[in-house]
This record gives structure tokens, sequence and C-alpha cells, in this order.
């Protein structure tokens, strides 16, 4: 093993070429995961900041926020459910945001949400009229908690009250404000599509003692069907483009890490190439080739460590470095430990390309130049 | 170029390892290409493709129809902008239908315009524009030629909702990755309607305006602007690329695409100058016995443009059924164009980056083969 | 230091060793007999191709023979599994190559550790005898120093400090002064002789040149893989 190792530090040139392209390769593979992450993230940061059990969408509108209306009654229907404990509202309204000192034409997208207290991932509601707390990539805009949005051609002025984090929608930032405030908005600014008193767009359902999966079949059947009860994850699921770009994502990243396996099969067959003569002294000196491997494996193993640590410092660099809003890009650090294993396995695997070619190296090459 | 040739026969594993690294990476970048084609296209395709030379939106819609309203006033002060030679009412919903009588509902994004000349589909891929009432283009990624859709009320019901027929079909029609009809205005209010049968007068999203003979669009536009605070007008192109997601679509991928860019001529120099490293005692014979530099450098660019050209062999007969499918609602296309681009700057790159193999050629001395080891 | 005095260190009986090159039968050795005093140095001359290095590397338990049977410090390895003759060399056998002797980036010292390196024994005990060893070849100034900052009697000398490092029975040296001149092949030859002796190792010089047989016990000469007397 430390024979392996001295070959590493005293012949670093020798790794240098296949360090520098797996470091290139783990920035990819990084790179790739983290703009996954970002837009799922961007996407799904509100749903996931509700903390629900379930959410309830009206059932024709093919489970999609804006597209759904929650009466009273069957909110009602829904708290009389056995096993239905907090049951909140959540509205929402896209809109453009005007903050001051910024041009006419120069709006932030954000949609304003209306929930209630059984929202668990987000703090109380606004008490008053007109406030909100904000998602805090409203901060890289320049806001400041105290100051007013004005959303919407009806220029509706909406006070930060305080910042919360994750909880973007549609890869937008948020508001998150009273019901009350979000009707009012609303109303004022999309005048096809009102609401009534009590009506939203749907229901956040905190179980008190039952099967998540259980309690949505039954809601929607205490509505008669005219709800559509997802469990978080579903609701997640639905959103559109989140399943798609999963799946891409997974494949492209799937095959970058079978070009990994690949590059390091070949890499590590040129260096094992040069080294035949050593290892034909080492075996007649009376090392056996499992030996002989395990160095090799070694090296490969840590010569894929120092390329994802290099990796991974270039991904939390470029984290900081991207301005909000340009690249949907974030490093965190499952991402990261992630990538890092699935480049270990790829070196594992490129590596036992070299394998036979160890195993086979006949000592007696090492006496005269062979015979 | 004999040599060469029989250096890759005598070495196929490294060679084979090289050419199927490389195609893998050339399918990704084309398959990544075909995406983002494909994604962009799916969220503005009919932006691009209906007929307003100029789109002036409200100031509040961020550049989407979805959120954009043109108030009565607003209308007044862009139909009197000079330059206008015409313009119409566009609007823009999406909603919840049923298609065939099917019975899972679905979504698509309704377009109503007044003239078609501004916001109807500038091509169509099969049969007419709408005449009559309740027709519709559909985007051929989504509606075939004949189907009839419902649109469904808020509370699901269907009585007395709009029906509309596909007359014509276009491509790259899609608006927010929805499946798109193109109808006549009359027809878009009755499906607002449909939806929402509280809702009051039905104003447009969109004002479609093109210009007088001898104006461009692009000045238009900026007369539009002027005249009214309130108003966002854009030209059709510009319209498209400043859709909010469109712009960092671009510029991820442009990252991924750099990245994965690399990664060919870097592999394939590296490649080049290890192999060149470990044979230089054949080559030191080579040229003691004659052969000039020359030979040697073309020899090694001869392999180059094997290797590289078989794995962009490899990665378009890859990328070719590929680029057929279709990634949920995302179509893909075989863009000529974008293979050949790519071919061309990744087999430039790929001799660009044997120039530290060549020098290594270069920098080999004949006499080193009297002197070298090997004397027995 | 060696196994008892009447232990030969090698005795190889009937050896015959047979390739097969292309649907033909290479005969590289054909019923050999050699035996080895248990302190005796050998020298084993002939030309090319006449089977002296497959001799020598079923002596030293690198190949196995055909047929035939060997015994190497008491311990009949003639039916070996290549994992056991592994075992074997590490344990018994020292090794002086012609080239590519020394691992290019190790040490001197570091060289001479390797084969406790790949057995796995006792560090402190092999560090002891590395710089034993080290100091009395003459080398203990230049421990630390990489075989590419050593001349070629240096780098040699450094093998023969290796080949003793696991106290053998039988030290193998295939050409040991073929990348010398006259003056420092004699002594290089002086001096194994020197390090055979004062431990009573056995040795089998493997060589084509004449001269050096001068310090051996005993010369066998061996051509188209027959052993002459």
């Amino acid at each position: 093993m430390s024979l392996a190792l001295k070959e590493l530090r005293r012949r670093p040139g020798r790794f240098g070429v296949a360090t520098v392209i797996l470091t290139l390769i783990a920035i990819l593979l990084m790179f790739l995961g983290g703009l996954l992450d970002g837009l799922t993230a961007g996407n799904t940061g509100a749903i996931r900041a509700q903390q629900a059990d379930l959410i309830v969408y009206s059932s024709t509108s093919q489970d999609s926020l804006v597209r759904s209306r929650i009466d009273p009654e069957q909110r009602r229907q829904t708290r009389d459910v056995d096993g239905a404990g907090d049951v909140g509202e959540l509205g929402s309204v896209q809109l453009g945001g005007r903050i001051e000192g910024r041009g006419r034409r120069d709006l932030v997208p954000i949609v304003l949400f209306g929930y209630g207290a059984a929202s668990r991932g987000l703090p109380k509601p606004p008490a008053k009229p007109g406030e909100a707390w904000a998602d805090d990539t409203l901060k890289a805009e320049g806001v400041k908690q105290g100051d007013v949005i004005r959303v919407g051609p009806a220029r509706s002025p909406v006070r930060v009250i305080g910042f919360v984090d994750d909880t973007r929608y549609a890869g937008q930032s948020t508001l998150w404000a009273s019901l009350g405030t979000w009707r009012k908005v609303q109303n004022d600014n999309r005048p096809d599509a009102r609401v009534g008193p009590g009506v939203s767009q749907a229901l956040v359902v905190q179980a008190s003692a039952s099967d998540p999966a259980d309690l949505a079949a039954r809601i929607d059947e205490a509505t008669g069907g005219s709800t559509s009860s997802l469990t978080e994850d579903e609701a997640i699921d639905a959103l559109p483009g989140v399943a798609a770009q999963e799946s891409v994502f997974n494949q492209i990243i799937g095959l970058t890490v079978l070009i990994a396996i690949i590059v390091v099969a070949l890499f590590f067959a040129l260096i094992t190439v040069e080294r035949i003569g050593l290892y034909g002294v080492l075996k007649a000196l009376g090392a056996d080739s499992g030996r002989l491997f395990a160095g090799v494996l070694l090296q490969a193993v840590i010569v894929t460590l120092i390329a994802c640590g290099i990796g991974a410092l270039a991904a939390i660099a470029l984290d900081a470095v991207i301005p909000v809003g340009s690249i949907p890009f974030i490093a965190t650090g499952g991402r990261l430990a992630g990538s890092t294993l699935f480049l270990l396995v790829a070196a594992v695997i490129g590596c036992a390309f070299s394998l036979r070619r160890v195993l086979g190296v006949d000592p007696a090459t090492a006496i005269g130049g062979g015979q | 170029m004999f040599l060469a040739l029989r250096e890759i026969r005598r070495a196929k594993v490294r060679f084979g390892l090289l050419i199927s690294a490389i195609g893998l990476l050339v399918l990704l970048i084309l398959a990544q290409q075909a995406i983002q084609n494909g994604l962009i296209t799916s969220f503005i395709g009919a932006i691009e493709r209906q007929s307003a030379p100029v789109l002036v939106y409200s100031v509040d819609a961020q550049r989407t129809l979805q959120g954009s309203v043109i108030t009565p006033p607003l209308e007044q002060k862009v139909r009197a902008t000079e330059g206008i030679a015409k313009s119409g009412r566009i609007g823009q919903g999406t909603f919840t239908v049923r298609v065939n009588d099917s019975s899972e509902d679905s979504d698509a994004a309704i377009i109503g315009y007044d003239a078609p000349d501004l916001g109807a589909p500038d091509q169509l891929t099969a049969g007419r524009l709408p005449e009559g009432p309740g027709e519709a283009v559909g985007s051929d990624n989504g509606f075939e030629l004949g189907d009839r859709i419902q649109v469904l009320g808020s509370g699901g019901q269907t009585a007395d909702t709009e029906r509309i027929e596909v007359v014509g079909l276009a491509d790259d029609a899609q608006l927010q990755v929805t499946p798109t009809l193109f109808v006549k205005w009359p027809d878009y209010v009755a499906s607002v309607k449909s939806a929402n049968p509280d809702a009051r007068g039905v104003l447009p999203s969109a004002i479609g305006a093109a210009p007088v003979a001898g104006l461009d669009s692009a000045t238009l536009a900026e007369r539009i602007n002027d005249s009214s605070q309130e108003a966002d007008a854009l030209t059709r192109q510009a319209a498209a690329d400043g859709t909010p997601g469109v712009a960092e679509v671009r510029s991820s991928f442009q990252v991924i695409f750099l990245l994965f860019g690399l990664v060919v001529p870097l592999v394939t120099g590296l490649f080049f100058l290890i192999i060149t490293l470990q044979k230089s005692a054949s080559l030191t014979l080579l040229r003691a016995v004659g052969a000039s530099s020359g030979l040697l450098v073309r020899s090694l660019m001869f392999q180059v443009v094997l290797v590289i050209g078989g794995g962009l062999a490899i990665g378009i007969a890859l990328y070719t059924p590929l680029s057929q499918a279709q990634l949920g609602e995302i179509k893909l296309s075989f863009d000529v164009g974008a293979v050949l681009c790519w071919s061309a700057l990744l087999l430039g790159l790929g001799l660009l980056s044997a120039v530290a193999a060549t020098r290594r050629v270069l920098a080999i001395d004949p006499i080193e083969a009297t002197t070298g080891e090997g004397g027995r | 230091m060696s196994e008892s005095s009447s232990t030969p260190a090698l005795e190889m009986e009937d050896v015959r060793k047979v390739y097969e090159v292309a649907d033909e039968e290479v005969v590289a050795l054909d019923h050999a007999d050699l035996t080895v005093g248990s302190d005796e140095i050998v020298a084993l001359v002939g030309p090319s191709g006449s089977g002296k290095t497959t001799l020598c590397s079923i002596a030293g338990g690198i190949l196995s023979p055909t047929e035939g049977r060997v015994v190497v410090g008491g311990r009949d390895i003639s039916g070996y599994s290549p994992s056991e003759l592994t075992e074997f060399r590490r344990d018994s056998v020292g090794f002086v190559f012609q080239t590519v002797n020394l691992i290019p980036f190790l040490t001197a010292r570091e060289n001479l550790l390797v084969v406790d390196e790949i057995g796995s024994r006792d560090r402190k005990r092999a560090q002891e005898r590395a710089d034993q060893l080290l100091e009395e070849l003459g080398l203990e100034d230049r421990a630390g120093n990489l075989p590419s900052q050593l001349s070629g009697g240096q780098k040699q000398r450094v093998a023969i400090g290796r080949s003793l490092m696991n106290e053998p029975a039988l030290v193998l040296f295939d050409e040991p002064t073929s990348s010398l001149d006259t003056k420092l092949g004699d002594q290089m030859v002086r001096l194994i002789r020197e390090e055979m002796k004062s431990r009573g190792t056995a040795a089998i010089m493997v060589t084509h040149d004449d001269r050096i047989t001068r310090h051996a016990d005993r010369t066998v000469r061996i051509t188209d893989g027959r052993i002459s007397a």
C-alpha cells in the first residue's frame, strides 16, 4: 500500500493527467447536479414550506394551483373528515413587483401567496393587511425589511416584515401574506379571476392521526369527488416540469458517470502499460497480484478524491459567484457528496479494466528481459 | 498512413476506449443541444410562430402573455401610435379541456386573435386557418387534424361550454410547454366565459401590430413604448427571447456545453501526449532510419482525425434515433446546423489539443537511437 | 544466516521446461540436474538462448518446470501453485536482475525495504537490517538517494542489499556485470563473493562472461537447454 502512496507522491506528473480530466468531470457532475437542485428548489420551495401532510386542489384543476378553486363548502367538508387536523387555505397570484428605485419597466417576477396557520413551515401569517414575509432571494433585488413592494398593474402595496428561506415557486421569488391580503391583491389585479370571500385555491391539511394516503381518499370522498387530495410529494411531482426535469437530468448525469468510467479505464490502462516492467520486478520479488492491484485501486481512489475536492471547491465558488436569478444553481453538501460517491464507484470500475493486465504480468519478464 | 493505422490496430482497446468516450460525449452534447432548443421552443414557440411582427404587452406582464392585460386606455394609445399600419387584439389563457370526449382532462393554451396576420400562426404544416366559428389551428405537438376540444367550466361542467375543432396544424407552436390552440377572437372570449362564467368583459392580453411600409418593427416598438409608460412593446423575436426563463435556460446550457466541450479536446490531447511519450523509443528509431518529422506529425494528426471522426460518427449515430423522440412535452429534432457546427468545433479543438504531442514528436533527436537503452 | 550446512541450497533433478510457440514445441531446458551447496557460489555460463535464464527462473520460483523436481533450501517447490511460489519468492529467494532492478521512485533505503513492504513482516526489524546492509555495502550516505542519483555500481550494490533482506537460502544474479566496465565488473563480483561468503548464502550467477567464473566456486556450462559437466 505505501508503495502505491509513495509513487503517487513522488511521481505526481504521471497521475496529473488523469487528475485533471477527472477534476473536469467532477465539476461537470457537480454542476449538473447543482443545476437540477437549483431548478427543483426554485420550483418546489413554496410547497415544501407548507410541511403539509396533504394539499387539496379542486378536481378539475389538473393539480395546478393557479387553476384550482376551493369554496367554503369544500373547506367545511374537508374539516369535518375524521383525521383531518389543521386545515388551512392557500392562494396565489403571479404579478410583477415594483421595487423603489428601479426603472419603470424593470419588474421583479413575484408570486404572492395567502396562507393560514396550517402552513407549518412558515412563520405566523402577518396580522395586518398589506404585510408579507418575503423570500430571501428578494434581498438580492435590494429589498430590505420594511420596504414596500408594489405588485401588479394596480400597484398594490405590500410591506415586507421579514424574510423566509427556500420558499420560491415556479422559479420566482415569493411574498407570504394573510389570506385577506391575497384576496384583495388578486381581485384588484386580476379582475377576470376574482375570488369571493372564503374562496381559495388549495387547502393545506395536517393529518391528526391517520395515514395521509388514506386521509386523502376520504377527503375526496367527503367532497363528492370535487377535490383532488395529494400528499406533499405527489403535489411536488405534479408541479409542471419537476418530474421531467429530474428524469432528463438524471439520465444526463448517468451518461456522464459512464463517460467517467471509460476515461478512468483509459488513462489507468495507459499508466499500467508504463509500469509493466515495475510490476514484473515486484512480482518476481514476491508481491502478489492482489496487492499490486490494491495499490492501483488506492491510487485511483486518491486521484478521484483529489479531483472531487477541487470540483467541490469550484462548485462552492460558483454558487457564491453566480448572481441570483441568472443560473439556477445551488451547491448542496448532499449533492457534492453524492457526485463524489458516483465518481469513486466509476474510478473503481474503470480500474478493473486494468486488472487483467496487472494479473497477467509474468514475473519472468523481470529476468533477462523475458524468454 | 500505414503506421498510424497499424498502431491503432495493435492497440484496439485503448483507441476503442477513447473513441467510445468521445462518442458518448458527442451524444451528450448533441442531445443537450436538442433539449435546449426543444425546451425553449416548447416555452415560446407560439410567440415565434404567431404572425404579428410587434407584440405589445402591458408593462406589468414581465413579457409573458399570461401575465399581460391591456386596458382600454392603453389599447387606445397603442392604436394611435404613429407608424402603425394595422393592429389587432391577442388574448391568451390556459384552460382545462377535454379532447375527443376522453375521460381524462388535459391542459390547453388558447390564443385568440383579431386578424390572421396579427396573431395566427405564420406557417401551417397541415390544414388551414380557422374560417368559421369553433375552429382552431393546433400545435402539432399535442393535437391532430380533426381533434374536438371542449373547454371545461370551473366546476368541470361541459354544458354550454365552448367547443373547438382543429382544422389546421403548426409546428414549434407551443406556449409554456402546453398544447396550444390558435382561435379567432370570438372563440377566445367564449372559452374564457366557459371557464369563468362570472368574467366581466374580456380584455386582450396583448396587441399585435404591424408597421407601415418603410418602417421597421424595432422602431415601431420603440415608438409605442414612448407613447405610453404602461406599454411594453417588443419585436416578435425580442418577445420570444425576453420571456422569463429563456435567458436562464440559455446561460445554464452554455456552461454545460463549455464543460462538456472542454472534456473532448482535453481527453484527446492528453491521450495522444501520453502514447507519444510511451512510444518515443520507436519514434526515435523511425527518425534514425530516415522518417521525416513531417511524416510522424502527419501520422499523429491522422490518428487524431480518425479518433474524433470515429467519436463523432458514433455520437451522431446514437443521437439520430434520440432526436426523433419526445421527452415529455419537449419535442426533439435533428438540427443539421448544430451537428455540423459541433463537428467542426470538436475536430478543430481536437487537432489543437494534439499540439503538445506534436511538439514532443518534433523534439525527437535521431541520435538517441544509438545511445538509448536496449543494446544487448 | 543460512540453513544448516548439510542442506543444499538448490537441488534440481531431471528438470524439463517446454514451451509451445506457434504449434511447435520449444524445449528451453532438457533434463537438467543441478545441485548447489548451502554456501556455494556457482557460475552458470552459456550463450544467449542457452536456457540459463530459464534455469535461473525455475530455481528462483519464477517459473514452474514442466517436469522434474526442484528443492530450494529443503523446500520442494516443484508442484507449487503461482500464489505459493509468490510467497516462496518473498521469503526464501533473492534476485538481482540485469535491468529494471530498482524502483525508480524509491530511495536506496526504501528499495531495500520493499521486500518487507510486500510481505507484512516486522517493520522495525527490516529497517534495522536495511541500515545494517547499507552500511556494509558502503551506501549509508546514499541511503536517501533515488536511483537516478546513483552510479551504475551503486545501483547494483543497492540491488544486492535488497536481495539479502529476506535472509534467503539462495540469491540469483542475472548478468551482474553486463552494464559495467572490466574494472567495475571485477569489483562487483568480488563484492558479491564477499557478501555471500560472509553470510554463508548460496548464489547462482548467470553470465556469458568467462572472466567472472574466476570468483565462483564452480562453473556450470549450459548449451541448448542441456547442462554439460
